[in-house]
């Protein structure tokens, strides 16, 4: 599950900037510390910073968060290397030796930096009614979709929201921001 | 000021944690999430602070990769990159740099780590690690909350209760340089501990517990544990609480326990074929970390498979696994560091292969069961009767293992069945303190609550210091030759001597020369809580007195042509919670104008 919450979350941002960009709002609005929010824009901004209609100043940002995230689960969990590995001639233990650990250490990622949480805490086969006014994005109905709302139904998943986005920052620069894992020579 | 902060500046990892101050009531204490690299041009922002840093080579640093969001052109790392560099690349990282301030044989204010790192790197000393660390938080701090500086904030800073007053000199030297101001105060780790138990409670903690009860608090942090005891007594009509003994500075931890578990997982692979390189081997310490608390629960498959992934590209093709028996694991590490043991045993001296790293004196016995068995015996007993405590508080990331617990709990109840320990059906069993779940972040916000306590007039621990101590004074009589003059040691504060208060030793005046620099051996005790100020020992066993580094002081006077000045002793504990020692002129008249303060001096002088 966590690797297909990884995935999905990944390419949801990779995909999609405007989408990673509300996330950001959503984190920075939402969830800042109070003290946070009343911090002076003026405070110790730096020059090369592009000013920005936010209350809080961000880093200069000189690649998508998107190859954040890649290269963050990369570091942590290995996750490139286990998707880009054939899995042609391998067992389904040798792929599943593998995978637990880099699926553990993916969830692990997500969760710190996204803290996901179930939409509905209703639980699959409950049924659940959609209130009269809903957010399409937060409901999806499927099967015989007739009327109008309330909608009464099964729940078939329980759906997943972002509670942050607290994808690293990047620092360095521009011609290096494609690289998402570095070479690794050891020095003997 | 706006807030109170507490720092934990942990062996491993770092944490702030503060409250805002408002005219109505004190705010919710949170965590500071601290920004810092996690690899070379990446920040990412952390509630914890891993206490390491990493050293660059000149070609790494450069084009932005160390930079922080207040820092550029840097050529080190603070934070979760040193941590995970220290696996490999171990001579350019500081790591337990917390544990050499109080490693009394090397100069701490002197660049010596990493410890035995090749020439070009530039090393650091203790102190300034440290500092290091402490200048990351307080950075962090202002870059978050620009218009309050720390130093007009009210910060209190832990320590581990087994610091000795070198140690909380140096750490409190780190501190200033740090910029945290010189009105920040000291707190005893474990106690903090409690205060962040005391904190979740709220008032309920009175009803839970009740007078002569006795709470061991036991922190086991990455690289030391920590005993203290508290006791509960009764003060007109109000239940007090009293910190009544803290343990010594032993170095044992999680870490080691990581470590042994690796070990023996190793040796699984090895027996199946596999010998693993440097680079799996410190994988698999990474695997063993996370896998711990699986590995000690009962419940569940008898075995656990642990992978090491391969290093290269080819991630399936070169991964290697093994089943290990969870049975046989954490009876590993259960009988390694929590070993059933009685009253009466005392800690083994025999040195143990597998947990030495060169430098840092490591204990010789990782049995933290013992330890607790010793201090237990010592601390808990009037007239060789030993009054078990009745609770314990555990404190420390490696007890979210239950495992550990449970058996630490049966180990301590099971001397109830001793004739030296007083039991009836109150005392039969000693039971875990109900709720401090937050066991990685609870010596921060119990840090913080003490602060919103000392400046809103809440609940406190009593104890003052928790040691007496000595200076050395060499006893007058004939030279014999080739034996050194009788030592004796005089008091010159007693123990639990309180914050902000101050005692003048009563002795013979001691005779200084003048002009020149004056030494004076200085020793700690724990278990001597009898002693008075100016009380003077003729003998003493090695176990009671604890020498650590020798004070100093040179004597200037104007204008005269004394050669000698009759002295006594001023001693004083400040706010802070600093010792302070004072030479003062004994001549009548001169007590207020001829002063001198003695200094530690942390040079190896031998």
């Amino acid at each position: 599950m966590g690797l297909m919450v990884a995935t999905k979350a990944f390419f949801k941002l990779l995909t999609n900037r405007a989408l990673s960009e509300s996330f950001d709002d959503f984190a920075s609005g939402k969830l800042a510390l109070e003290a946070e929010k009343s911090k002076p824009d003026s405070a110790p901004a730096k020059p090369s910073e592009k000013p920005k209609a936010k209350s809080k100043p961000e880093p200069t940002s000189g690649r998508s968060e998107a190859i954040s995230l890649l290269s963050a689960l990369q570091r942590e969990a290995r996750f490139l290397d286990l998707v880009k590995e054939s899995l042609d001639g391998y067992s389904d233990a040798q792929i599943g030796g593998a995978a637990r650990d880099v699926i553990r250490d993916c969830g692990a990622v997500i969760e710190r930096m996204f803290a996901l949480q179930p939409l509905s805490t209703a639980q699959d086969g409950d049924s659940l009614e959609t209130p009269a006014e809903f957010d399409p994005a937060e409901y999806r109905l499927t099967g015989n979709v007739t009327g109008d709302a309330p909608f009464k139904g099964t729940l078939a998943h329980h759906g997943w929201k972002a509670t942050k986005c607290e994808v690293p920052k990047y620092s360095g620069s521009v011609l290096s921001s494609q690289i998402v894992a570095p070479i690794e020579l050891e020095i003997k | 000021m706006k807030y109170i902060i507490g720092i934990d500046l942990g062996t491993t990892n770092s944490v702030l944690a503060f409250a805002e101050l408002t005219e109505e009531k004190a705010g919710e204490v949170q965590l500071l999430s601290v920004p810092q690299m996690v690899a070379t041009g990446t920040t990412e922002s952390k509630t914890s602070l891993p206490s390491f840093s990493y050293i660059a080579n000149s070609a790494e640093a450069g084009q932005g990769a160390f930079d922080l969001p207040w820092a550029e052109e840097r050529s080190f790392a603070v934070g979760e990159l040193a941590r995970r560099r220290s696996a490999d690349a171990p001579d350019r990282t500081v790591g337990a740099s917390k544990s050499w301030l109080c490693h009394h044989t090397v100069d701490r204010r002197a660049a010596i780590l990493p410890w035995n790192a090749p020439d070009d790197v530039a090393k650091i000393s203790p102190v300034a690690a440290a500092q290091q660390y402490l200048q990351h938080l307080v950075d962090a701090w202002h870059d978050h909350f620009s218009d309050s500086p720390i130093a007009d904030q009210h910060v209190v800073l832990t320590v581990p209760a087994s610091f000795d007053p070198v140690a909380r000199e140096l750490t409190r030297e780190a501190a200033i340089g740090a910029g945290l101001g010189e009105n920040f105060v000291f707190l005893e780790e474990p106690q903090a501990a409690l205060y962040a138990w005391l904190d979740q409670q709220g008032d309920d903690w009175r009803k839970l517990l009740k007078v002569d009860d006795s709470v061991l608090v036991c922190d086991v942090g990455g690289g030391t544990t920590d005993l203290t005891l508290i006791q509960v007594e009764e003060e007109a009509g109000e239940l007090v609480l009293k910190r009544s003994a803290v343990g010594d500075h032993l170095l044992v931890g999680g870490d080691n326990m990581d470590l042994a578990a690796a070990h023996f997982v190793a040796e699984k692979f090895a027996a199946n074929g596999t010998q693993l390189d440097p680079w799996q081997s410190v994988s698999l310490w990474h695997s063993c970390r996370t896998a711990k608390e699986t590995l000690l629960t009962a419940s569940g498959p008898k075995t656990h498979p642990i992978s090491i992934l391969g290093r290269g590209s080819k991630l399936i093709a070169s991964t290697v696994s093994v089943d290990v028996d969870k049975g046989a694991l954490s009876n590993l590490l259960l009988n390694g560091f929590f070993p059933e043991c009685g009253i009466n045993d005392v800690p083994q001296r025999q040195p143990m292969s597998g947990f030495q790293e060169i430098g840092l004196p490591y204990e010789s016995d990782p049995g933290i069961t013992r330890h607790i068995a010793a201090f237990v015996k010592q601390h808990c007993a009037t007239n060789g009767q030993v009054t078990l405590p009745k609770y314990v508080l555990f404190n420390g990331g490696v007890f979210k293992a239950d495992g550990f617990r449970k058996r630490m709990l049966e180990v301590i109840s099971g001397w109830a069945t001793n004739s030296a320990v007083e039991s009836d059906e109150s005392t039969a069993t000693v039971a875990a303190l109900a709720g401090g779940e937050d066991l990685d972040f609870a010596v921060a916000r119990g840090a913080c609550f003490y602060g919103l306590n000392k400046h809103a007039g809440g609940m406190r621990i009593r104890g003052g210091v928790g040691n007496s101590y000595y200076v050395g004074i060499e006893t007058a009589g004939l030279a014999i030759p080739g034996a050194p003059r009788p030592l004796k040691a005089l008091c010159v504060v007693p123990f639990g001597m309180e914050e902000g208060t101050d005692v003048s030793v009563e002795s013979n005046p001691i005779g200084l020369v003048v002009g020149q620099r004056v030494s004076f051996r200085f020793f700690s005790s724990k278990t001597r809580k009898e002693d008075q100020p100016g009380q003077l020992l003729g003998r003493w066993t090695e176990e009671e007195l604890v020498e650590t580094d020798p004070l100093l002081a040179t004597l200037t006077v104007d204008g005269t042509e004394e050669t000698f000045v009759p002295v006594k002793f001023d001693s004083k504990i400040t706010e802070l919670g600093m010792f302070e020692l004072w030479c003062v002129s004994s001549v009548e008249g001169e007590e207020t104008a001829r002063r001198w303060k003695l200094e530690f001096s942390v040079r190896d002088e031998s």
